[in-house]
């Protein structure tokens, strides 16, 4: 992907090279100092959570379907995944990240493959199941829109569309999969 | 309505806490402290995806590539104007947010497009800076399945976003 970009690059603008990269490192820096801050909120307010048992209280809620659809069977990845989902739900991504990161930890075996659970984690995270898009309500408020909010109903829909067929289409490669696999023996 | 979500929330958490007998401080200040570990943990994996992206953009290559699929995504129902967004939204959020803002600029926020692409940007997620970050601290090398699962389902969102929009 690189390789094509520098390529490309040599024969339009190959002053704009070098430039462009560094520019977006410091995009990068940057994005990840707003980050630092916005973890280290999250990740206090999460220890308390977690400390006052409160982590333990949701996960046990959300315990049946998270062992279904995940299939994990471990209170500590449970409880990360509970609190992933739950700030997904509120919308607040970056603060699904730190838990969400803590929980592919301890559900790495270290073979260096991607587990069902860990692809089902990621595929739900990357298909985002929010409730409420507060940046874009925000970006149309801004734009002018006479009715910044009236996005909210189709998002909520079409989320659970893709989150849906996220999942399902994890399902369905794992049991092909696994069909492989047995024919093979 | 949805401003007093969060404050509420953390009322009760603060509440709950003292109830529990725990020293807020002490635990607040100790989970803050892991944030800069996980940002400095994570930030060339973030740096690098965010120059890939970046050339890309600069180099022309996804206007190209916005032009060559403009066809296919006519064809599914998807205003072709929203190529590029479509192509970038997996890789970067902030470039993304970036290019929204341009189409309500060019077309208005209440147009047709302009509601089209908000539900998009609201349906769908980073998936490539997703998987990057959440699997940067393990040893995870191969990802299987789980990106082509991801961006298929994204871009049937899309399709059902822009049918959405049309009757609602």
């Amino acid at each position: 992907m690189m390789l094509a970009s520098f390529l490309v690059l040599l024969f339009v603008d190959p002053g704009a090279t070098l430039s462009t990269m560094i520019d977006a490192s410091t995009d990068a820096l940057t994005l990840c100092i707003e980050l630092c801050a916005v973890y280290a909120v999250w990740l206090g307010l999460l220890e308390i959570v977690d400390a006052s048992g409160l982590g333990k209280k949701l996960a046990k809620l959300l315990r049946p379907l998270i062992k279904k659809l995940f299939r994990v069977d471990n209170e500590e990845i449970e409880k990360m995944i509970a609190l992933n989902m739950s700030a997904n739900i509120l919308g607040l991504g970056n603060a699904a990240t730190p838990m969400g990161i803590k929980a592919m930890q301890a559900m790495d075996d270290k073979s260096g493959k991607a587990t069902f659970s860990m692809m089902m984690l990621v595929v739900v995270n990357a298909t985002s199941i929010q409730l409420l898009p507060s940046t874009v309500i925000g970006l149309r408020a801004n734009a002018g829109s006479a009715n910044p909010s009236d996005i909210i109903l189709p998002t909520i829909l079409a989320t659970i569309v893709t989150t849906s067929i996220g999942i399902m289409l994890v399902i369905l490669c794992d049991k092909i999969k696994n069909r492989f696999a047995r024919k093979k023996k | 309505m949805s401003v007093y979500i969060l404050p509420v929330l953390f009322i009760g958490l603060f509440i709950y806490g003292f109830a529990k007998k725990i020293n807020t401080y002490d635990t607040f200040v100790k989970g803050a402290k892991g944030a800069i570990k996980l940002v400095v943990d994570i930030f060339p994996f973030i740096a690098c995806i965010m120059v890939a992206v970046a050339l890309l953009r600069v180099s022309g290559i996804t206007e190209f590539l916005a032009k060559c699929l403009a066809p296919v995504f006519n064809f599914l129902g998807i205003p072709s104007e929203l190529c590029e967004l479509i192509l970038l939204r997996p890789f970067t959020g902030s470039g993304s947010y970036a290019l929204l803002d341009d189409v309500f600029t060019t077309y208005g926020a209440d147009s047709y497009i302009g509601r089209c692409a908000s539900v998009i940007l609201g349906c769908s997620e980073t998936i490539f800076y997703v998987a990057t970050v959440y699997l940067s601290q393990t040893k995870v090398k191969k990802l299987g399945y789980a990106i082509p699962c991801a961006l298929v389902a994204s871009i049937v969102g899309a399709i059902v976003a822009c049918l959405l929009c049309r009757v609602m």
